[in-house]
């Protein structure tokens, strides 16, 4: 090989790569219209870019999966722990995360700033990314079911617990959220039948409930959860 | 050393090394973050998001700094010339160093654009791009005035324009925040897997050819090969980005299918520096800078070579994407290509600076020996960490803190790791601050 055919190797590299790669750019463009619902792009949502942004909330968290990596995802969000869960957590961090090994930083933000990032991170939330996050993924949710329900023979009441979201707030044995109080020993204070109606409800046992109505939960679902936590002692 | 305009690149170096050392120090610091829980009352003054936005912007600033004092170092030597303007060279280094500084205490009090990589307020920005312009132009008239290109010449400056022209990129506001990422990754991977890749080819060639005297034309043709393939799998591999923003599907083909191939010019670039040092032709004087260079290729080709290959795919980015796993990558990859780059350049640099023609090698060698030691086990520790999270979070969905359970153990031997880099680091600035000629051995 000569240093001339080096030369040529290298121009046709080059100019090839971006020629195909200013087309696709282009053609992107063009599709990310309809991929990222750009009509629903509102201007509440760019408040809530530049919310996201004034705050660095993207160099703890990821957002598409880029970023920092030291606190939960942002895409899918508003699916995980819906716009009241965000609420509260953006508000006061620091009872939300009080007993958490992981703290979030109390930056004060007012109350239309948070309106604004919910209408970001919902916006967000709808862009059709190839279902990414895995673990947020409704298709992956009715492949574990699957999975749960082969080995449900156990405890069909954990594999609820561990499915509905249960684990982002409450721990067990040390494992998981810490919104909510540890239920290691919840079946020492609580019967099967009360444990039920506070997970349907919380606020009508107890006015000042934080934790959220857990409406998605089927009867059956209620009952083995509740039967499970009940034998927690 | 034989031109006078040389002696700015000292500096540049100087401050590179003492901005290096920060950078670490503030990797420590997230390292304790992930080990230990914080009290909300440093979280509210100090948080992690701060601390990585220094530890990162260090980093980039600290390489071009070095990249910058190489190109001032070897421009002159390549075409003969004294540099077009020291003055600018000297008002660009005040301009870039105090820039950093005015970002990083800006930073501290919430004065941010807000995008990782790139927090670097707008109006800053504007003073980089001068800085850029004005290095451009000064490297670029040296080199016309000469008028005696050589293919590093070219190399370097169309390396060096590409990088200029990508940081364009990441300035304006998007609204969209999937074209935000879009032309994020212009900036990040098409600096980091283009740009870069062709400043690095340029200087190992220009240093090879120094101390190997292996023939010009050899070096020459084989960078020229390198910088294609470079340009060619890395700008569409740009695509291995794209899989999850919300761009179309195609992206998963055309990324998955050109990163994949972005392994085959690093790989030459390993062969190829190790051929010429074995067919050296001049007798060593400092074989330090031998292990350096050796070092360099071999880390470079595992760090970004097989660690991002490993990722690449979108079969397995679907699991790993923004996991530790890419922590892991990202690590020995910069260290790999371009700290050791750096080092190298240090190590090449400085001691003809100061008229040392053989240096004592004793504490650069603990230096390095520690540092990539330290490093490679550092990817070893966050990638077992990425690979528990991957599986934790992503295939079973037990969520986010609950996977972060089961990885502390890992950050905490990160800490111990990250503490002898440290050490390593410590040796190797003041080794350079300090260079001493080699007793003549009789
Ligand atoms: C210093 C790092 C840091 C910064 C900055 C930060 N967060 Fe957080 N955030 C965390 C951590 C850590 C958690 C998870 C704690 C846990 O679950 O125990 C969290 C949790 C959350 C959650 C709950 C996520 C879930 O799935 O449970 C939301 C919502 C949230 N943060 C929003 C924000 C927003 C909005 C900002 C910017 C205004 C922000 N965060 C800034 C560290 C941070
Ligand atoms: C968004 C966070 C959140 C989620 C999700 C959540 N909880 Fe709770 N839970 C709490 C909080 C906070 C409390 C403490 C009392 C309160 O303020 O409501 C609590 C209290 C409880 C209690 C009463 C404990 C006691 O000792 O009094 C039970 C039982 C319970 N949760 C079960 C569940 C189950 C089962 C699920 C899943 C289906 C679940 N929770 C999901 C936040 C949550
Ligand atoms: C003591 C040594 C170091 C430690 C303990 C350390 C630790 C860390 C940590 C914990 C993060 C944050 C990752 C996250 O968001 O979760 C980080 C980010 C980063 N560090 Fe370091 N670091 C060290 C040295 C270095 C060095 C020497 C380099 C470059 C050569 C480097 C380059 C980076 C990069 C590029 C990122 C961003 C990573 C990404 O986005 O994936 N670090 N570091
Ligand atoms: C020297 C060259 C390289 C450097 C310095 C480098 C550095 C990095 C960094 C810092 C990130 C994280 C960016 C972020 O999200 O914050 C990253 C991501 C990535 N890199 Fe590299 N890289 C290099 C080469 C490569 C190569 C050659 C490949 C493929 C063969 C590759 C594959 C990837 C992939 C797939 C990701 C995305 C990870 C994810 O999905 O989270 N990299 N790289
Ligand atoms: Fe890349």
């Amino acid at each position: 090989m000569t240093k001339k055919v080096a030369l040529w190797i290298f121009l046709v590299g080059t100019i090839s790569s971006s020629a195909l790669f200013l087309w696709l750019t282009w053609d992107t463009h063009r599709q990310v219209e309809f991929l990222a619902n750009v009509d629903k792009l509102s201007d509440d949502v760019v408040a809530g870019k530049r919310v996201f942004e004034k705050y660095n909330c993207n160099d703890c968290h990821t957002i598409l999966g880029f970023g920092a990596y030291y606190a939960p995802d942002m895409t899918k969000v508003v699916k995980r722990i819906g716009v009241d869960g965000i609420r509260y957590r953006v508000k006061s961090p620091e009872k939300a995360f009080a007993n958490s090994s992981r703290k979030m930083p109390q930056q004060n933000l007012t109350d239309d700033e948070i309106e604004k990032l919910i209408a970001f991170f919902t916006w967000v939330g709808e862009i059709d990314n190839n279902d990414w996050p895995p673990q947020d993924s409704a298709k992956r949710l009715t492949r574990s079911e699957e999975v749960m329900v082969a080995s449900a023979g156990l405890s069909p009441g954990a594999a609820v617990y561990q499915r509905r979201g249960c684990m982002n707030c409450h721990s067990l044995q040390g494992k998981g959220g810490s919104v909510g109080p540890a239920l290691d020993k919840v079946g020492k204070r609580l019967k099967q039948a009360e444990i039920r109606r506070y997970i349907r409800d919380p606020k009508a046992v107890n006015a000042k409930a934080i934790m959220p109505a857990q409406k998605d939960l089927s009867n059956k679902e209620l009952d083995e959860v509740a039967r499970f936590l009940a034998n927690l002692k | 050393m034989t031109y006078q305009s040389q002696r700015i690149s000292h500096w540049y170096f100087k401050a590179a090394l003492l901005l290096f050392a920060l950078q670490v120090v503030l990797g420590l610091w997230l390292a304790i973050n992930y080990s230990y829980t914080l009290p909300q009352s440093i979280v509210n003054v100090f948080s992690f998001a701060t601390a990585r936005a220094i530890h990162t912007n260090l980093l980039v600033l600290w390489m071009l700094l070095g990249f910058m004092g190489g190109t001032y170092y070897i421009v002159p030597e390549e075409t003969q010339s004294e540099i077009y303007s020291p003055a600018i060279a000297w008002f660009q280094l005040i301009a870039l160093v105090v820039t950093g500084v005015v970002a990083i205490v800006g930073f501290v009090f919430g004065w941010t654009q807000g995008r990782p990589l790139l927090e670097i307020p707008r109006p800053l920005d504007a003073v980089v791009v001068i800085g850029a312009l004005l290095f451009l132009f000064n490297v670029g008239m040296t080199m016309f005035k000469a008028n005696r290109w050589t293919v590093v010449q070219g190399t370097l400056l169309g390396g060096l324009l590409f990088l200029a022209l990508l940081y364009l990129f990441g300035i304006p506001f998007y609204k969209n925040v999937v074209i935000d990422w879009y032309y994020w990754w212009w900036v990040i991977h098409l600096w980091v897997e283009g740009a870069w890749e062709l400043v690095t080819g340029a200087i190992l060639a220009f240093i090879l050819i120094k101390t190997t005297g292996v023939d010009r034309h050899v070096v020459e043709k084989w960078l020229y090969v390198e910088i294609g393939l470079f340009l060619f799998t890395g700008i569409v591999g740009t695509g291995h980005h794209y899989y999850w923003i919300g761009a179309p599907k195609y992206w998963l083909w055309f990324g998955g299918i050109f990163s994949a191939l972005e392994p085959l010019p690093i790989l030459l670039m390993m062969i190829d520096t190790i051929m010429h040092v074995k067919k050296r032709k001049l007798e060593i004087k400092n074989p330090f800078t031998f292990t350096l260079a050796v070092g360099c290729a071999v880390l470079h080709m595992i760090g970004a070579g097989v660690l991002g290959l490993l990722h690449t795919l979108p079969q397995i980015n679907y699991y790993t994407h923004g996991s530790q796993v890419t922590v892991a990558h990202g690590h020995l990859a910069f260290y790999g290509a371009y700290a050791l780059l750096n080092f190298l350049v240090f190590y090449y640099a400085m001691p003809k600076l100061k008229g040392i023609e053989v240096y004592n090698d004793t504490k650069g060698k603990i230096a390095f020996w520690t540092m990539s030691s330290a490093m490679s086990l550092m990817a070893v520790t966050f990638g077992i960490a990425g690979v528990v999270q991957s599986y934790v979070e992503r295939m079973l969905g037990m969520g986010y803190m609950t996977a972060q359970h089961y990885m502390r153990l890992w950050f905490e031997v990160t800490l111990v790791l990250g503490i002898f880099f440290f050490i390593g680091m410590l040796f190797m600035v003041y080794d350079l601050f300090t260079l001493k000629p080699a007793k003549v051995k009789k």
